[in-house]
């Protein structure tokens, strides 16, 4: 990370110290981590049975799918943009899912990869619109979000037909191991996201162009295809995430994404990511993740209308991210000397 | 220049525009067709496309195929989308709305002006307080009071239960979870340990019953609304025993229940609930009504509950629900699939067929709905009325009985 | 906005003309008015007063969620909370109706201060703590449909009759009183943006740390920009309460994304500093008329998500292309 050129001028000072940086993202990650396990524990309060290892278990299957998708909307994030088409590209892998590989299940071992890349190709074409034609990547992908809904209205006929695929089926329900295998996926898929984000020179050009485009630029980073990438890189999770849900519960419907477009966005933001670019770890977002995952099956557990439990929900959210805050890490690291 | 260019532009476009006015006028003067708006809020679930297919397969049965030019509208989730295509339709001169309305009341000023211009709305499913609207629902025929005591039956009046509700902040879930409470408070060995939404939805019901498992793992019984399928796929991925539960109509449902394997593993109950059936049978009303074969004041006109127990629970070989069978095989439909979208007395002109693609059955004509068919519905304030006086014996049980006392 | 003035005389007189019609509003008003001729053209009763005055009451919620939101977006930041302040208005009005032209007035009054006190909670959050006022104002959001749902758990209860029948009716029989609100938060705001607090707002939008430098107190006007949104979603909840009549729990949801597309269809770059209220209040009449023009087509509503995705890039594209070209020297 060291050629990296990382002048900040937008943010406060200290910043730009690569050493500094690290370690506050790190301690973002962890306080996360500590966070969930916190709330994990406390759950026992609302219900002995909590906190065993069989709510941690389904805790990971559940987060399995907003783990996934943060992650994409999170390397989109960490490049300066941000991704609204996720709602429709999980729809999109959904219903390709059952309605084409389900009815040619032999075939699914190059199918469901097809399906990927037909749901990168959404992404390709956010990422074109929001580099070539200048598109702000709100309205870009808003409207990719909007088309990619209403062709699948007109493709399915509002009637999503077909079951899923074994394949599909078999990641979600099956165990390897001892331990359910979409724990197993889930650990692989954050070890290479980790790997990608942190350890290659792709995340490093990541993190230039989020930081400042223009500095990216003249460094060296291939600027118009490290934009672009991320945007497939998230409609890949994206189609991933539909095909996952189809095997989880063996039907496509044309709503199926609609709830994971703001939780993608807070898991992220939890995480320590700014939602200006160019700052954030995977882990953290994957903390942000499981946090946001632990927080929903406790809250469903409280017995209270659920207007209160929304607002208990908005509050523990707001307090994690004041917790969470920059400020304290500042002063957290001035300890640490 | 460039003011000459764009009104260059403007006048093509407009000349594109008129070329298809005049198309759209030629295609309305041949044979003075009844112009009837299929108004959805949203699509998407098996449940709003089925409404919608059989609709557009009776539109093209004959001799509705000749009389009636049906124009299909899905306005969105938003009560304000669905005013806006309500003004539009008026404005275009409907005939009739039939409509699955989003909000009981939000509609209304809408609805009143489309009555004074002498459009007839039908709901389906959905109803709305402006009493100028003919109401088709079942909302009335207590799915909640019914379902929930035959749950207790089956739970000999005592047992942890779930409660799998619909979507919060919406009349038809309070509805349906007021009439089941009115049964399950007056068993106290009834405790409900968990409450969730399952916003109608199989895999969100899946879901929010896994969590609910993971903080109550000792349950026996669940009463559902919508999304019941899901109920009992999380129960078996936590390889867990089956319960007794009552749920609505899907077909993964029902064909659950006829499983011998999942009766092995305890699960019992009942299929009731909301059916698609009743856009047609709104359909059909509106269309009698129009051609003067039916006199017929605005009014709130029940559809009848459907109740399918286990034992009743019957897979058809064929098209249609013939010989009392009541569920479509794995081959024919997918789980998600609303069962209640055929009925051999109100609706027998259709088949599977028409439900899944809005195809006509090749050969069938219309047959008048029976004479006596309209059923009053009870008054229920801020659901089909307002403001109005709630009928005294709102949660009266009409398909069980209660066999265990308090 | 500024640089104006100077461009004027070095270029031919057509690209003049396509410069000014990229200041402010001039290009999404020139949409909507040929937008408007195609519906008035496919449907002729779309000229009466009637037609027009219920297309202004579907309008002006929106229009006052995307004025609120752009305020926001204007000094490089998000609003969420506009649904949720635009809903707990919705169940308050429902649930405690004031009859008569006062209790309209303090109906309003009451749904200015809900917001004002949300958009204080925001400010506080965004401003002063210097969370991400994306995080932050979700965090609100959820809170506050929370609250309207602990006020009204199901769809119900009935809106003043005075605030249903008059606020969408007619003042002659001609003039819209839903226009005349929506113009009414347009005039405060031209009047404001030429205060202190108008050029800092830009000033913050365009770059935050020079702002600062240049002795702008960024913190107080952060915060008021987001005390003076909540205020405005709060009328948004008003007319939304006004044109519907009923109150519902969850009414403002569907505000949330329309009125940022809104805001950039009125050419207000999201990424700050730039474009202005009648702009967006604009670019959310113009997303209320495209589906009425694309009704009026007879255009399958399978497809219409399709058109309007795609007007939506087009008008983005089309008034990017105009600005680089006015740039153009």
């Amino acid at each position: 990370m060291t050629q990296t050129p990382e002048p900040t001028p937008f943010t406060q000072a200290g910043d730009t110290r690569t050493s500094a940086k690290i370690s506050r993202d790190t301690i973002s990650a962890v306080s996360v981590a500590v966070l969930c396990v916190l709330l994990l524990l406390s759950a026992r309060l609302v219900s002995p049975a909590l906190g065993s290892w069989t709510q941690v278990e389904t805790v990971l299957v559940l987060g399995f799918f907003l783990v996934v998708l943060s992650y994409g909307q999170g390397l989109v994030i960490l490049s300066g943009g941000l991704d609204l088409s996720l709602p429709a590209t999980i729809t999109l892998g959904g219903i390709l899912a059952t309605s084409w590989v389900g009815a040619n299940d032999p075939n699914a071992w190059y199918l469901l990869p097809v399906v990927l890349m037909i749901c990168g190709l959404v992404g390709l074409m956010s990422g074109i619109g929001v580099v070539w034609l200048k598109v702000p990547p709100f309205i870009m992908t808003m409207a990719m979000s909007i088309i990619v809904a209403s062709a699948l209205l007109g493709y399915t006929n509002g009637t999503p037909r077909g079951a899923a695929p074994t394949a599909a089926v078999a990641l979600m329900k099956t165990e390897l191991l001892g331990l359910p295998t979409p724990v197993i996926v889930l650990v692989a898929f954050v070890a290479m996201g980790w790997l990608f984000q942190s350890r290659s020179i792709y995340g490093r050009y990541l993190y230039a162009i989020g930081t400042n485009l223009d500095a990216a630029r003249i460094a060296g980073v291939p600027v118009t295809m490290m934009q672009i990438l991320p945007y497939v890189i998230s409609a890949m999770c994206a189609g991933f995430v539909g095909i996952a849900l189809v095997g989880y519960s063996s039907g496509a419907t044309l709503r199926m994404g609609d709830d994971y477009l703001l939780p993608s966005i807070a898991a992220v933001v939890i995480g320590g990511s700014s939602i200006l670019g160019g700052r954030g770890t995977n882990l953290g977002t994957v903390g942000g993740a499981i946090l946001l995952t632990t927080l929903g099956t406790i809250i469903s557990a409280l017995g209270m209308e659920f207007g209160l439990r929304t607002v208990i929900e908005g509050s523990i959210v707001l307090f994690a991210l004041l917790l969470l805050r920059e400020e304290l890490f500042q002063k957290l690291r001035n300890l640490w000397r | 220049m460039n003011i000459n260019r764009m009104k260059t532009s403007v006048a093509t476009a407009a000349l594109a525009a008129a070329s298809l006015t005049w198309a759209a006028q030629a295609q309305a003067q041949d044979g003075e067709k009844f112009k009837i708006y299929l108004s959805l809020s949203y699509s998407g679930n098996a449940w709003q496309s089925e409404a919608a297919n059989i609709v557009k397969a009776l539109a093209a049965t004959p001799p509705y195929d000749t009389q009636v030019e049906l124009i299909e509208n899905i306005s969105g989730t938003d009560p304000q989308a669905q005013i806006a295509a309500y003004e539009s339709m008026i404005d275009d001169g409907a005939d009739a709305i039939i409509s699955f309305p989003i909000s009981s009341t939000a509609l209304n000023r809408t609805i009143r002006r489309g009555c004074d211009e002498g459009v007839l709305f039908f709901m389906y499913d959905g109803t709305v307080t402006e009493d100028c609207a003919y109401n088709v629902s079942f909302l009335s025929a207590g799915f909640g009071e019914n379902t929930a005591q035959a749950l207790v039956n089956e739970l000999g009046g005592k047992g942890k239960i779930f409660l799998s509700r619909g979507v919060p902040g919406n009349s038809v879930d309070q509805r349906h979870t007021d009439g089941a409470m009115s049964v399950f408070s007056k068993y106290p060995g009834i405790e409900i340990v968990a409450e969730y939404y399952s916003f109608w939805d199989d895999r969100t019901t899946q879901q929010e019953t896994a969590k609910a498992l993971a903080a109550h793992p000792q349950v026996d019984g669940v009463w559902a609304q919508a999304g019941e399928y899901g109920v009992i796929q999380a129960l078996l991925d936590a390889g867990r025993p089956l319960v007794p539960m009552t749920g609505e109509n899907s077909a993964g449902f029902r064909r659950a229940l006829a499983d011998p394997e999942m009766q092995a593993k305890g699960l019992r109950g009942v299929s009731s609930g909301s059916g698609p059936a009743q856009s047609g049978y709104a359909f059909k009303l509106a269309m009698e009504i129009l051609t003067g074969q039916r006199e017929l004041e605005p009014q709130n006109i029940e559809y009848p509950l459907p109740w399918v127990p286990a034992a009743e629970v019957k897979i058809c070989e064929g098209d249609s629900y013939t010989d009392g069978c009541n569920v479509f095989p794995e081959s024919k439909v997918p789980s998600s699939f609303v069962s209640e979208v055929l009925n051999p007395v109100l609706l027998p002109e259709i088949n599977v067929e028409s439900a899944l693609n809005g195809t006509p059955v090749p050969g069938a004509t219309i047959q008048p709905l029976p004479a006596d068919v309209v059923v009053t519905a009870n008054n229920e304030p801020g659901i089909n009325c307002d403001p109005c006086e709630a009928a005294p014996d709102l949660y009266k049980l009409t398909k069980v009985e209660a066999t265990v006392q308090p | 906005m500024a640089l104006a003035q100077f461009e004027v005389q070095t270029v031919p007189a057509w690209k003049t003309l396509l410069i000014k019609s990229t200041r402010g509003a001039a290009l999404i008003v020139g949409i909507y008015l040929i937008l408007y001729a195609f519906y008035a053209y496919q449907q002729p009763r779309a000229l009466s007063a009637s037609s027009f005055a219920s297309l202004m009451n579907n309008t002006a919620p929106l229009a006052l969620a995307a004025a609120g939101q752009a305020l926001v977006v204007i000094s490089r930041g998000f609003d969420l909370s506009v649904a949720g302040v635009i809903s707990i208005c919705n169940v308050t009005l429902a649930v405690y109706p004031l009859e008569g032209p006062g209790g309209a007035l303090m109906s309003a009054l009451l749904c200015m201060a809900i917001g004002l006190t949300v958009g204080a909670v925001n400010g506080v959050l965004v401003a002063v703590l210097r969370l991400q006022s994306i995080a932050a104002t979700l965090a609100t959001m959820i809170i506050c449909q929370g609250i309207a749902l602990v006020i009204l758990k199901a769809p119900g209860g009935s809106v003043a009759n005075w605030i249903a029948d008059e606020m969408t009716g007619r003042l002659a029989g001609v003039i819209p009183v839903s226009g005349l609100v929506v113009a009414l938060v347009i005039g405060t705001w031209l009047l404001l943006r030429r205060s202190n607090f108008g050029l800092s707002l830009y000033a913050i939008g365009a770059d935050e740390h020079s702002a600062a430098l240049s002795g702008i107190n960024t913190r107080r006007v952060r915060f008021l920009t987001f005390v003076i949104a909540g205020a405005i979603y709060g009328l948004a909840g008003f007319m939304l309460s006004a044109q519907t009549a009923t109150g519902n729990p969850t009414a403002g949801t569907p505000l949330l994304m329309l009125s940022f597309a809104a805001v950039a269809l009125g050419g207000t770059s999201l990424s700050g500093g730039k474009g202005g209220l009648f702009a967006a209040v604009m670019g959310a009449a113009v997303l209320m008329l495209l589906q009425k023009v694309l009704f009026s087509f007879g255009i399958s509503s399978f497809y219409t998500g399709m058109f309007q995705g795609v007007a939506l890039i087009c008008a983005v594209v089309f008034s990017g292309l105009l600005t680089r070209l006015g740039e153009v020297k």
